[in-house]
């Protein structure tokens, strides 16, 4: 009889219990997987922002709660592009706005019209609209088929009518979700005179990209320059407490889901000591008793964590509808956060079975045969 | 270190104590006995004489406070008794202990993992023994669709799983009506002459202890009479 074979038949001797243990770790799972996928794709979208166009680099203002809310004045953006190396600079307005109870999170990004094709904006159907345009929109492909307006249509934006002149593509899902205006129209609407949120910049060729930034942060302390992923936290606290929470989630679920199997595996140690005594008497090393137990812990938490990540799988899926989240979320299923929610369900189970399988390993053969 | 198939006892155990609860319980007192290679001796005496602690000890599956017992050349003070108890002897238990579980052929493997045979090894002895105990047709059979003298039976077949030379059974037949304990005796008889085993066999029942080769009797955690005054048994085994 193959040991698997042993594992897997006491565990199904045991289907209701290891199936309600399989069960926790399976919500525990789901709860790192969902979250894991949320915050990553959420991360992926923001930071695409930052990424629009060809820039080389990105400046916000400092230590902003949220992206959106980061200000730029023109004195500003104008005493960043004096720095040597700065071959262009594109000051970009955004704006978020309700557009009606299906869209409640609606991009407008305002851009000078002669900025879009530098910015990296692709027109694929109509014009782009002019630079003093008060009544002219573009829309992001995405935006365009969710909102099933096209060229020519009219589409009421925050209380004012807009016509489509144009559809365009920047390549990611946060710029195609959105509408383009012009950037002077914009910072009309929103009382902005003046300011932009995100200024994007391109370096002449051959300029050091890091002791660019370095020199334009040391002279205007009140901005963050942003390059890589792993650098949006310094422009958007939100999205930093979002993946802190999600660790401090993924921790909570690995420390529940471990208990969850630990209290499984003790009580199915402490009822089966006898058989315990049995197998030592009949010549199992300690050793083996610690795999047998650390096998059935194991086992029920890897058919826990396919469940959870199939579960996990769906409440993304209902994550998705979510008004909020529409337009702005597009679940990014990287092989890392399987990889975690894998591993994570190992550690559940080897923690879990940590304690019962070494007080299994060290019954005493004659007064586990003893027991009752 | 072993000295398999040397003269002399395959069991000595030689001024062996047995203390419980700090020294309140004298289970064994000084008890000093042998068996013989391929001898059925049986021990017997009345409850709590201290007759299943011996076996106990000489199973390893517990430490005698003083005294020492030397099987097969091994002192069992030495560490690493898991090998001893795996292949240097064959437990068989009053209420069986079997897996309840597992099918009757899957409690004669569970004994045989670390043996060192392949699966298929082991699945054919389990078979062969399930054959010798008369439950080669029950082999899908779990224990408790067993009736008491088919349990023992494969107790038995379990505890000769992996060819000890010694089978050490405590009151083997003690939760048998007459018919299964008459079966059991009778596999005993055939499992010495096929395997060569010696049987060292606990039992209150005189009548099981007479179909041994020699007796010893025990009372208050001592052998009453000395070795060699030991009674012989009223019938030779055949």
């Amino acid at each position: 009889m193959p040991f698997l074979a042993l594992i897997t038949r006491n565990v199904l001797t045991r289907r209701v219990r290891a199936g309600l243990t399989g069960l926790a770790v399976a919500m525990a799972i789901m709860t790192v997987v969902a979250l894991g996928v949320l915050t990553h794709s959420l991360r992926r979208t923001a930071i695409s922002v930052l990424q629009t166009g060809s820039a080389d680099f990105t400046v916000a203002q400092k230590g902003v709660s949220d992206v959106l809310y980061s200000s730029l004045d023109n004195s500003q953006v104008a005493r960043i592009k004096a720095e040597p190396g700065i071959q262009s600079i594109v000051g970009v307005l955004v704006a978020a706005i309700k557009l009606d109870s299906s869209h409640p999170f609606f991009l407008e990004l305002g851009i000078p019209p002669d900025e879009l094709a530098p910015f990296g904006v692709q027109i694929l159907k109509g014009r782009p609209y002019t630079a003093t345009a008060t009544n002219e929109v573009m829309l992001g492909w995405r935006a365009s088929q969710d909102l099933h307006k096209n060229v020519g249509d009219v589409i009421n934006i925050d209380g004012n009518n807009f016509t489509v002149v144009g559809i365009y593509s920047v390549g990611n899902v946060f710029g195609d979700s959105a509408s383009m205006l012009p950037l002077t129209t914009l910072q009309t609407n929103e009382r902005k005179p003046g300011n932009v949120t995100l200024a994007f910049v391109k370096v002449t060729p051959g300029t050091n990209i890091d002791a660019l930034r370095k020199r334009i942060e040391q002279a205007n302390p009140e901005v963050a320059t942003v390059r890589t992923q792993s650098e949006f936290g310094r422009v958007d606290r939100n999205l930093s407490l979002i993946s802190a929470a999600n660790v401090g989630i993924t921790i909570m679920a690995l420390i529940i889901g471990a208990i969850g199997v630990m209290n499984t595996m003790v009580m199915s140690v402490f009822e089966r000591t006898r058989e315990f005594g049995v197998l030592r008497a009949v010549g199992w090393t300690r050793a083996r008793v610690l795999a047998l137990v650390m096998g059935e812990a194991l086992l029920i938490s890897f058919v826990g964590a396919m469940a959870g990540v199939v579960l996990g799988y769906l409440a993304i899926r209902g994550i998705q509808r979510v008004p909020e989240l529409v337009g702005v979320f597009q679940p990014d299923y990287t092989s890392a956060i399987f990889a975690r929610a894998l591993g994570i369900a190992f550690g559940m189970a080897f923690f879990g079975a940590l304690y019962p399988a070494i007080r299994a390993a060290l019954l005493v053969p004659m007064e586990a045969l003893r027991h009752e | 270190m072993s000295d398999a198939g040397a003269p002399g006892p395959i069991i000595q155990v030689t001024d062996v104590v047995k203390l419980y609860d700090d020294g309140l319980v004298r289970a064994l007192d000084g008890v000093t006995m042998s068996a013989a290679r391929g001898e059925f001796l049986a021990v017997t005496g009345p409850s709590g004489c201290g007759k299943s602690t011996l076996l106990q000890l000489i199973a390893a599956l517990d430490r005698p406070t003083s005294g020492s017992i030397v099987v097969e050349g091994r002192d069992l003070r030495e560490a690493g008794n898991d090998t001893y108890r795996r292949t240097g002897i064959g437990l068989v238990f009053q209420l069986h202990n079997l897996l309840p579980n597992l099918t009757a052929l899957q409690n004669i493997e569970v004994a045989m993992f670390s043996n060192g045979h392949s699966h298929g090894e082991q699945r054919t002895r389990a078979r062969e023994l399930l054959d010798a105990v008369g439950l080669g047709a029950k082999e899908k059979v779990t224990p408790p669709r067993l009736s008491g003298g088919e349990r023992q039976r494969l107790a038995i077949a379990r505890a000769l799983a992996n060819r000890p030379p010694i089978l050490l059974a405590d009151e083997p037949t003690g939760s048998l009506d007459s018919a299964a304990v008459d079966r059991v005796l009778e596999l005993f008889r055939e499992i010495r002459e096929r395997e060569g085993v010696t049987l060292l066999l606990v039992t209150h029942d005189a009548h099981v202890a007479s179909t041994a080769d020699r007796i010893v009797y025990m009372r208050d955690g001592k052998i009453v009479a000395a070795p060699e005054a030991d009674v012989p048994a009223a019938a030779p085994a055949p």
